[in-house]
């Protein structure tokens, strides 16, 4: 079952704009269906940078698409899987601007008992999903996350605003569900709220029109500004990423820019549209050392300026350290590892993280760089087993029968937590690898 | 701007071209196996008649002063005078300037299939690639492309010939009867429905006659149909291709994380980057829509620059013949140069240089 993150509300949690639950997005075709995502849960705060790193093919850029709603046939995010924008501004105008796909959870509840919704035959309630627990204990809340309440017809299909307070006008608390949104919601959400910059700067500008031209039309989108404020606007954020000479900038080609200009340019782009939320997908890889510090630089700058919260992907473990301020670490689709920078620095507890951290070139000097032997493997169940297991240096009998969930790795310290059966640390081997037999089957 | 440079470099280009063509024209037509004097006297002429004709046509002259005055005459448009059969003395000029407007209004409406069918069709198959929709078009355009020419021109008149009452398609609506009526699937489209003042090298319509309009139209229409279809197909596979090669491309995925609409990629970001392979193709295939034009204006009896081309050829009439090669040439120019004109305005990267 998918890996569930202990949510213990710490002060962190409590201010996420983004919470991400159970993400699954999986890819069919004729020969196989490949899991690409596969039960992955983290949050974003606000002027904080939470780290995806894992090698190729852990899912970590469908993970990036999946929030953008950027996933097309034949890929899909699968039911269960939720995305949910909590910025109380966004919560409110969307709220205000979709008034008829906006639901009172509040109101939902009192005209339907989760217990009788359960007990429907034409329901097929996974049994997974809410366990061997008592139907009187499961919210309606955990019915509409669960992706339920659609099937039940209790919501309509364009549903996507949730508010939990009596009214609608001043929701004061609600979420946006990113995977349900559609048509306009779905755009407003993409760029507006969840901003995105990509891998290759090169090519992510379209070669035929002006930087400026290009800027502006996000300016227009997200904005409304248009002609003379629109163009001033632009400039001033071409200098804000630290583009000198904007002015003139502004009316030339992607291809008159440097690689790093580019980056920047997109960055430019990318906060025109004022978003809360920017992800960035490798966005320092195409690009050679010197100009890869002054872009983290440079999106340190911003999310101080603008409180971003930031989701920052990359394979090199260099960068993680730099600008993340927590780090989840994928392999095969699943969430591993995750805990604070100095922590996971520090105190790495998966074995997979340990054998990434010793595979950083230039730690010790004249010795063989260790590797982790083998491949991602491609995930086309779910997991009954542990994926790491095959290249896994410490594992045991155990590792190849129950699919480690993710834990706390000790008492003391709930915000770092791992997928393997060789914790919680204070059990022993025996009760850990039950402990996780058994919360894989209440899951 | 270096893009306008660039541009300009292509213009003066096209000069040196241009004298290279006129004297290619020269040398084929001086120094290939036709013979005037036999073309005009047949075969049997010998004797004086011959010098005569020969020292009237400037042929006993020597060879460099035959030919600055041929690149002398081209240059001035003094293109000579016809030398054989029905059109012996006419100015050049005069032949070309009564025929020239018929192969322009066949070119016109057979460039229409491309442009407007051929193009739209390839953006709309690689727009929904691997679906139904696609996958009809793509076979339907390999197998129309298989068909040649000459052959589909010869199908398409046997088969309109039949949709008169008691004949074997005369279940399709008579086309001779289909809008104004006509005597005859071949033949001249009749140009005089407008009439045309010059101003300045701006024409001036000074008069217009809708049904005339019409009966030119629809009597051009199979041989347009025929000469378009060619190059329709090969619009429709490339634009395919090039919609489908900028579908994928990083800056739609960036411009849809922007949150743009799927309209606007499409018709703002998509399309200007696939038409940029579209428009050599399109330019260089007008130039060869002048050569098909040939077989076309044949096939279908217009009497246009195609056919005088192909008599001039055939009879030996080195003004005629080699005056149109000019013209031919001069039409592929013009069009090089406008291809260089679309591409400066489409794609910013044009002339530069890193």
């Amino acid at each position: 079952m998918a890996v569930e993150q202990e949510v213990e509300p710490t002060a962190s949690q409590s201010e996420a704009i983004l919470e991400v639950r159970n993400l699954q997005t999986a890819f069919y075709t004729d020969r196989e269906t490949i899991r690409a995502v596969d039960g992955v849960s983290f949050d974003v705060v606000p002027g904080r940078t939470v780290g995806i790193v894992g090698e190729s093919g852990s899912g970590k850029s469908v993970t990036a698409r999946s929030l953008m709603r950027l996933i097309d046939s034949p890929g899909q995010i699968l039911q269960g899987s939720s995305i949910r924008f909590t910025e109380r501004g966004t919560v409110r105008a969307f709220a205000e601007k979709f008034p008829k796909r906006t639901v009172d959870v509040g109101k939902l509840a009192d005209k339907h008992d989760p217990a009788v919704l359960l007990e429907r035959p034409d329901v097929d309630a996974n049994p997974r999903t809410f366990g061997k627990r008592d139907a009187a204990e499961v919210g309606l809340a955990e019915i509409l996350a669960a992706g339920y309440a659609d099937d039940l017809g209790i919501i309509d299909d364009t549903d996507c605003v949730f508010v939990t307070e009596g009214s609608t006008d001043d929701p004061t608390a609600g979420f946006v569900e990113v995977t349900r949104t559609s048509g306009e919601a779905k755009r407003l959400m993409r760029g507006g709220r969840i901003g995105m910059i990509f891998q290759d700067p090169l090519t992510s500008l379209n070669p035929v029109y002006t930087v400026g031209n290009q800027i502006k039309e996000s300016l227009r989108l997200h904005q409304g500004l248009r002609g003379k404020k629109a163009t001033e606007e632009a400039a001033t954020l071409l200098r804000a990423v630290g583009i000198p000479d904007a002015r003139r900038r502004l009316k030339e080609y992607p291809h008159q820019f440097s690689g790093g200009m580019r980056q920047r340019a997109v960055i430019a782009m990318a906060l025109a549209c004022e978003p809360e939320v920017l992800i960035c997908d490798e966005p320092t890889t195409a690009l050679d050392v010197t100009i890869q510090a002054q872009i983290l630089d440079l999106l340190e700058e911003v999310q101080e300026e603008r409180d971003l919260g930031i989701i920052f992907i990359t394979h090199d473990m260099g960068v993680i350290a730099d600008i993340t301020h927590r780090v989840n670490v994928m392999y095969a689709g699943e969430i591993v590892e995750t805990a604070g920078v100095e922590q996971l620095f520090a105190n790495p507890k998966h074995p997979y993280t340990q054998g990434l951290l010793r595979s950083i070139p230039g730690q010790q000097a004249g010795e063989k760089l260790e590797t982790i032997d083998g491949q991602v493997p491609t995930p086309n169940e779910k997991a009954t087993d542990c994926r790491f297991a095959p290249r896994c240096p410490k594992a045991f009998e155990d590792c190849e029968k129950v699919h480690p969930e993710s834990v706390s790795v000790d008492e003391a310290d709930v915000d770092h937590t791992a997928a393997c059966l060789l914790y919680p640390e204070e059990l022993s081997r025996a009760d850990a690898v039950e402990y996780h037999r058994q919360r894989g089957a209440d899951e | 701007m270096s893009r306008w440079r660039y541009f300009g470099l292509r213009l003066l280009l096209t000069i040196p071209i241009l004298f290279l063509a006129m004297t290619l024209v020269f040398m084929i037509t001086r120094m290939g196996p036709l013979d005037p004097v036999t073309a005009i006297l047949g075969p049997e002429a010998s004797g004086g008649a011959s010098e005569d004709i020969r020292q009237r046509l400037g042929l006993d002259l020597p060879l460099w002063r035959q030919y600055i005055d041929f690149m002398v005459g081209l240059l001035t448009f003094d293109l000579g005078q016809a030398w054989v059969a029905a059109q012996r003395g006419t100015p050049v000029t005069a032949l070309i300037a009564e025929r020239a407007p018929r192969t322009i209004w066949l070119g016109l409406w057979a460039i229409m299939l491309p442009i407007f069918i051929g193009v739209p069709l390839g953006f709309y198959a690689g727009l929904r690639s691997n679906t139904f929709g696609d996958w009809i078009a793509s076979f339907l355009g390999i197998v129309w492309q298989a068909m040649p020419n000459f052959w589909l021109g010869i199908m398409l008149l046997a088969v309109l010939r039949q949709t008169r009452p008691g004949n074997q398609f005369d279940f399709l609506p008579d086309w001779y009867e289909l809008g104004p009526t006509t005597e005859s699937l071949l033949g001249t489209p009749d140009l005089s429905f407008i009439a045309i003042d010059w101003f300045l090298l701006v024409p001036i319509p000074t008069m217009f006659d809708f049904f005339g309009f019409l009966t030119a139209l629809k009597q051009i229409t199979p041989a347009a149909l025929v000469l378009g279809s060619a190059l329709m197909v090969s619009e429709m596979r490339i634009g395919r291709t090039a919609v489908l090669e900028q579908v994928n491309a990083n800056y739609v995925e960036t411009a849809k994380a922007k949150g743009l609409k799927g309209r606007t990629i499409v018709w703002k970001h998509i399309f200007r980057n696939a038409s940029i392979p579209l428009v050599p193709v399109l330019m260089s295939e007008i130039s060869i829509l002048i050569g098909g034009s040939v077989i076309i204006e044949v096939v279908f009896g217009i009497n246009g620059i195609g056919q005088l081309f192909y008599q001039a050829v055939l009879q030996g009439d080195l003004p005629v013949a080699g005056s149109l090669a000019f013209v031919f040439a001069v039409i592929t120019l013009f069009f090089n140069v406008l291809q260089d004109l679309l591409y400066t305005l489409i794609d910013p990267r044009v002339g530069f240089e890193q």
